[in-house]
């Protein structure tokens, strides 16, 4: 009888195939993703039947913390065309200085002074929302503080201070700073905002109603009545 | 598939050096690349925002008077409200669903006043909450505004079913923006008995609540629809309901 000879098999596995295929779906991740914006604090939106998305470009979005913090971040044209003119960063840019003017003109005993270089530091950041008054102290910390300063809701100096103000020529801050963006100069943002595309308000579910309302009395004081509310999609059993 | 492999074409030269298969391991490779995917699935949103388009009514007087206009068969008005806590946390059922209640009253308010104390002892409010379908059947709120609009959503009901076939345009875009023309046309009129709905909220009420309202607007195909601040009477109203209904 002869020996059954067993066959020594190597326990090498081939991972080039294996490779193909994480590239492959690596591939598809990196061109599909948008990263999620650094947002000061977590909301989650109330779901609705609603399918119109949110535009990305040329959109001014409002959030408003489940403490009453308003935060605003403004997204540019993403037309490759205008990006040097009206990209983000630079209608960012635009908006802040004509915010600033339009705060000085007001306040003129307490004046806000910028440097070029706090104004680059300020279209980097996709939401800002502190006063004027603490703008140059922020924009001249360091990014990680400013990250932390900026989620530390139990501050009293962060959020963009908000009131009933009714009358327009002595506007509060969130006045100033909507209607610095609705005439910053781009027009291709200014008409989406008339749409009411433009301006998204984006609340926790939870929020009271007391506390949003603020945020849509005085854009209805501005007279930006049209606008949008963030949700997310509802799902089959709601 | 990952070495190199020479063929010696049968012959072998004497002398010739040994050649060696030529191995590349990719597991370091797959390793990174799994990591990497890791890190993009974790950061990208695959899922946008929705959004809800409101028009708020303009400051100016003109427009509140033309909407008090509104014939009283056809207003109705909804109230949300929500349970919180003494936190001020949000109330949750059994299911974990937040409890919110939504009152509404049909034309104008009718409220009864104990001549003495000023208490509101009876008024036309009536609660209900926000329930989804079952099956086909509305439920809740719903139900209440499917009722009142019920001759829009017959016809565009009937629509719908002409949509679903395709008969307005072989192309499904064109097929869409031709159905969602014609539904506006059906939602804006005049003819139809359509009612006019004005929101309110109570400084309690969730944000979740408000848009669950607004959301019934759209469910229910409703065109008219407004949100206004809630008045004194409107509270009175609320806690006459509940001392009498506890």
């Amino acid at each position: 009888m002869g020996k059954v000879k067993i066959k020594r098999k190597s326990t090498l596995i081939d991972m080039t195939a294996m490779s193909d295929v994480t590239v492959l779906l690596l591939t598809f991740f990196m061109l599909t993703s948008t990263f999620l914006q650094k947002e000061p604090v977590t909301v989650i939106t109330p779901s609705s039947v609603s399918e119109i998305k949110v535009p990305t470009a040329n959109v001014a979005q409002i959030l408003v913390s489940p403490e009453g913090k308003v935060f605003i971040s403004v997204a540019g044209d993403a037309d490759a065309e205008n990006k040097d003119s009206w990209g983000s960063e630079a209608i960012r840019a635009e908006i802040l200085v004509k915010a600033v003017q339009e705060y000085n003109r007001l306040h003129p005993n307490n004046k806000v002074e910028l440097t070029d270089a706090d104004v680059a530091t300020f279209s980097k950041i996709n939401m800002f929302g502190v006063p004027f008054k603490a703008l140059p102290t922020f924009l001249r910390m360091s990014q990680t503080e400013q990250d932390k300063v900026i989620s530390d809701m139990s501050r009293a100096d962060i959020g963009i201070p908000i009131n009933d103000n009714k009358d327009l020529t002595t506007p509060n801050e969130f006045q100033i700073w909507m209607r610095a963006i609705y005439s910053s100069g781009n027009d291709n943002l200014q008409a989406s905002m008339k749409k009411g595309e433009g301006i998204a308000v984006k609340a926790d579910q939870n929020t009271p109603y007391e506390i949003v309302h603020h945020v849509l009395d005085n854009l209805q004081t501005l007279k930006m009545n049209r606008f949008s509310l963030m949700t997310a999609l509802k799902t089959e059993q709601d | 598939m990952a070495q190199i492999e020479q063929s010696d074409k049968g012959k072998k030269k004497k002398g010739a050096q040994k050649k060696m298969a030529i191995h590349v391991d990719f597991t370091p490779m797959v390793d990174m690349n799994m990591l990497l995917i890791t890190f993009f699935m974790l950061c990208t949103t695959m899922i946008k925002s929705q959004t809800l388009q409101i028009t708020l009514p303009t400051n100016e007087k003109v427009e509140q008077e033309e909407m008090s206009q509104a014939k009283e068969s056809e207003a109705i008005t909804l109230i949300v409200d929500t349970q919180r806590n003494e936190k001020g946390d949000v109330k949750k059922d059994d299911e974990g669903k937040p409890i919110n209640i939504v009152y509404y009253y049909e034309g104008k308010p009718q409220v009864v006043k104990d001549e003495a104390t000023g208490n509101v002892t009876s008024s036309n409010l009536q609660k209900e909450t926000f329930l989804g379908n079952e099956g086909d059947v509305q439920r809740g709120i719903r139900k209440i505004l499917h009722d009142r609009n019920k001759q829009v959503l017959a016809k565009i009901d009937d629509l719908k079913v002409k949509w679903r076939a395709k008969e307005f345009h072989s192309n499904k875009d064109k097929n869409d923006s031709i159905f969602q023309a014609r539904a506006k046309e059906i939602r804006n009129d005049s003819t139809l008995t359509r009612p006019v709905v004005v929101i309110k909220a109570t400084p309690e009420a969730s944000w979740a609540s408000l848009i669950g309202a607004l959301d019934e607007m759209q469910i229910n195909q409703i065109s008219r629809y407004q949100i206004d601040n809630i008045n004194h009477d409107d509270s009175l109203m609320i806690q006459a309901y509940n001392r009498m209904n506890p």
